[in-house]
């Protein structure tokens, strides 16, 4: 036993090793398990980047320290086996760095949204390179100075600056997760965050324990063993829970495979619980000449115009003022359910380059996005006029003389059996040639 | 984005028309709908699709209507008084435009003095402003004209319709403003060229079918022309469109080199175009697609390049003034015309020399102009058609 201490390769090391690769292959299968049942394609979310980035880290924490605490029996060290790559490089900025940085970055965003209601200043793929900086520079610090004896051991002048960088990160993170502590989340974020502060917290203590012995105790056989089990082992228990306990939208947050009830609902609104209570007029009752915006509050003359609009390409205005209008059935006692909505349609519709991204003037769109109370109930008035104008002058026009509103109107004369006629209608000059799904972005995932 | 719209682009044109086959002989009813189909298409064959492309307020639809207006029945007195919402529509918002941002050149400008309404004009121009922000306008009344009308002539607003470059004012503003008392008629109905000018901006689709059938000519060509919405969000929405199109009609404001986006204030118009003619062009559906480019908005350039020098854009930043007055124009027009020459012939592959590329002079507004613009695009297309078919 004493022989393989120090060279590697005893019977509890492969244990281990076993054990983080059982992890590593579940951590995986987690992750893409709902790509392949959901076949979900909101890849572009900064949700799905921080994912992919914590399952690279996770990997490189674990190989990180397969390759650095001599599990493995090794004899002669090539160059890419070298102490520095792995024990600082890939443990560090690559690895633990990466993780917490990830899990800062996210527990931020909630923090700006929730608390601050409002957009966060900084894009995630800015911030999380600045706060793993610290972590660089202490990698580069420590690859110059090269303190490392031959078993990859620090002394204990340098185990105690780096496991105060390691905790340093684990406090800000509690840090930020406890001034969110008063906000009643709709889809457990909450729950999720504290759980896996629990969680990794204890595995976090073990794991810097079993770090701070396994760096100091070099004389003693039985406990080097010990201790790099136990940290193969902690760490892969890290990994784990830390990557399943998530922290995003409903949504965006497939990657959670726990069931829960959102997952099967298709709307935001709809996960959201916003009730349909709009204005259900007999639709006879509908007066044509009053103003568009009046009319648009009738849900099934919106729909109707929503049908048209669709099929003249035109569609996600109509899209955005449905789903503002739903935003505006929560009251604004509720502003954490506001800020989801809210949050959902800046992401959908207001965000340059977006899915659905909707005509408005650049000073409109600003102002969304710089906005400092996202659960304010005029966040979108603004944008809200603007597109009526647009729709106004575009298609309202066109939409009386189209097969929709005739449709609309036949159906509800069917309604109150009325035996008013329609007549001179016109057809519409709109687009006869493009005919196909109704909801022109939906073709945009078939070409993917 | 762009770049998910041309890897998809490719996928469509690449798609092939789906056949049945094995079905074809059990179902005879499939046959029937396929040889319907089949008809339809030999019927819809010889119309020509002509597709309206370009940056936002390009003049695309400006187009479009002159197209209604030249070959087709033109617009009907009912179309006529729609428009009339429209057009004041324009007018409040030209006015709050110009009222808010003389306030905000008042408070941010080194030479902010210049433009401070003057006192009497203050409570007006809040007024308007309100007016302008919102949803529904009232009925531009002879007062509200002569209100508009005086704040208009306030120094102040002139001066910062000068730098109206940066304010994003629409570019019937001054025709507009100058004709209030007519606009303000209670029995007001627009004119052709009122029509003309109204601006709105295009969000989705449309599409004419017509044929220049000229006085001489028997057989015209039918065309169907599309008509699109030009900002960012909207062009996504194009390559619904891309298959099967004899010729881009691509729209460039000329004047606009000095403007920024409506949809992105920190990006030049001329710059957006310049990228956008190139996506457009490097689009693999377009390879036999014929290209004309009309270099539009030329009565607002030739104003314009005298004073405001054509190098502050910086795809022309290499352009050295030469003379002034008319000489001066043609050199600044002539210096334009090459910079789309070539980048129309460094994005066109070695494998797509073969179709027709023109460019031409153009004021949408100007319908002797357009018309004569036209018949030369006609007769292109169908000296192409000839060539194509084998017989010239």
């Amino acid at each position: 036993m004493a022989s393989c201490a120090f060279a590697g390769g005893c019977p509890s090391d492969y244990v281990a090793i076993a054990f983080s690769a059982a992890s590593l292959i579940v951590l995986f299968a987690r992750a893409t398990y709902p790509f392949l049942v959901h076949k979900v394609a909101s890849t572009k979310s900064s949700g799905f980047g921080l994912v992919i980035i914590q399952l690279v880290g996770s990997f490189n924490l674990l190989i990180s320290l397969v390759m650095s605490i001599n599990f493995l029996k090794i004899k002669h060290r090539h160059q890419w086996q070298e102490c520095y790559i792995w024990a600082v490089w890939f443990e560090g900025p690559l690895g633990f760095g990466l993780l917490m940085s990830c899990r800062i970055v996210q527990a931020f965003q909630l923090y700006y949204a929730f608390v601050k209601r409002q957009l966060p200043p900084l894009r995630s793929r800015i911030f999380l390179p600045m706060i793993l900086l610290p972590w660089i520079a202490g990698a580069a610090l420590i690859h110059v100075r090269k303190p490392m004896n031959r078993w990859c051991h620090m002394r204990s002048q340098w185990v105690i600056p780096v496991v105060c960088l390691h905790g340093l990160y684990v406090a800000s993170l509690v840090g930020v997760t406890r001034a969110l502590r008063h906000i009643e989340f709709r889809f457990h974020e909450f729950d999720d965050l504290s759980q896996g502060i629990t969680v990794s917290s204890i595995s976090i203590g073990l794991w810097v324990a079993t770090y701070i012995l396994n760096e100091l105790h070099e004389d003693i056989p039985w406990l080097q063993v010990l201790s790099r089990f136990l940290l193969l082992v902690t760490a892969s228990i890290l990994v784990l829970a830390f990557f399943s306990l998530s922290v995003s939208q409903p949504l965006l947050s497939q990657m959670s495979l726990r069931k829960r009830e959102h997952l099967e609902l298709k709307t935001m609104s709809s996960a959201l619980g916003i009730r349909d209570n709009g204005i259900i007029l007999r639709t006879a009752m509908l007066d044509i000449n009053r103003p568009l915006d009046e009319l648009l509050q009738h849900t099934r003359f919106r729909q109707s115009f929503m049908a048209f609009a669709d099929s003249c390409l035109a569609g996600e205005s109509l899209h955005f003022y449905d789903e503002v209008y739903e935003l505006s059935k929560i009251p604004i006692n509720d502003p954490v359910r506001r800020v989801y909505m809210a949050r959902y349609i800046i992401e959908k519709y207001i965000v340059a380059g977006s899915e659905m991204e909707v005509n408005i003037s650049h000073r409109t769109r600003q102002e969304i996005l710089g906005t400092l109370d996202l659960a304010h109930p005029n966040l979108f008035s603004g944008s809200i006029i603007e597109l009526i104008r647009l729709i106004k002058m575009n298609l309202a026009k066109d939409y009386w003389s189209s097969m929709f509103y005739v449709k609309f109107k036949e159906e509800s004369l069917k309604e109150s059996d009325g035996n008013e006629c329609v007549t001179g209608l016109e057809f519409s000059p709109r687009l006869s040639a493009i005919r196909g799904s109704d909801n022109p972005f939906h073709h945009d995932n078939d070409f993917h | 984005m762009l770049s998910v719209v041309i890897e998809s682009m490719g996928l469509l044109c690449s798609r092939q028309r789906s056949v049945n086959e094995a079905d074809n002989q059990e179902n005879v009813q499939a046959a029937e709908i396929e040889r319907r189909i089949a008809q339809e298409v030999k019927a819809e064959k010889h119309i020509q699709k002509l597709l309206l492309l370009g940056a936002g307020e390009s003049g695309k639809s400006t187009i479009f209507k002159q197209i209604k207006l030249l070959f087709q029945t033109g617009f009907d007195e009912a179309e006529l008084k729609s428009y009339a919402s429209v057009i004041h529509a324009n007018v409040y918002q030209t006015i709050k435009l110009l009222h808010d941002g003389a306030k905000e050149l008042a408070q941010n400008d080194a030479d902010s003095l210049k433009y401070v309404i003057s006192l009497e004009n203050k409570e007006i121009g809040e007024k308007l402003s309100e007016i302008g922000s919102r949803l529904d306008y009232p009925h531009l009344t002879k007062e509200l004209a002569n209100d508009i009308e005086i704040l208009w002539k306030d120094a102040a607003i002139q001066e910062t319709y000068s730098r109206g470059n940066v304010l994003q004012v629409p570019d019937c503003a001054q025709y507009f403003m100058e004709n209030l008392q007519r606009l303000s008629d209670v029995n007001y109905i627009p004119t052709k060229e009122d029509v003309l000018y109204a601006r709105v901006r295009t969000t989705g689709v449309a599409e004419i079918q017509f044929s220049p059938v000229g006085e001489s000519r028997k057989s015209g060509e039918v065309y169907r022309l599309f008509d699109v919405g030009g900002q960012r969000n909207e062009r996504r929405k194009w390559i619904h469109l891309f298959e099967g199109v004899t010729a881009v009609i691509f729209c460039a404001a000329i004047s606009e080199y000095d403007q920024m986006l409506f949809e992105d204030e920190n990006k030049n118009r001329m710059m957006e175009t310049k990228e956008l003619f190139d996506w457009v062009l490097r689009q693999p559906c377009f390879e036999k697609t014929s290209f004309m480019l009309l270099l539009n908005k030329f009565d607002i350039f030739e104003k314009k390049v005298l004073k405001v020098p054509l190098n502050v854009c910086e795809w022309f930043k290499d352009y050295k003034p030469l003379a002034n007055g008319k000489q001066e124009v043609e050199h600044a027009y002539e210096f334009v015309k090459k910079k789309f020459e070539e980048l129309y012939f460094q994005s066109t592959g070695p494998d797509h020399v073969d179709r027709a590329f023109k460019i031409y002079r153009t004021t949408a507004l100007d319908q002797k102009l357009m018309k004569k613009t036209f018949k030369l695009v006609d007769e292109t297309l169908m000296r192409r058609n000839l060539i194509e078919a084998g017989l010239l």
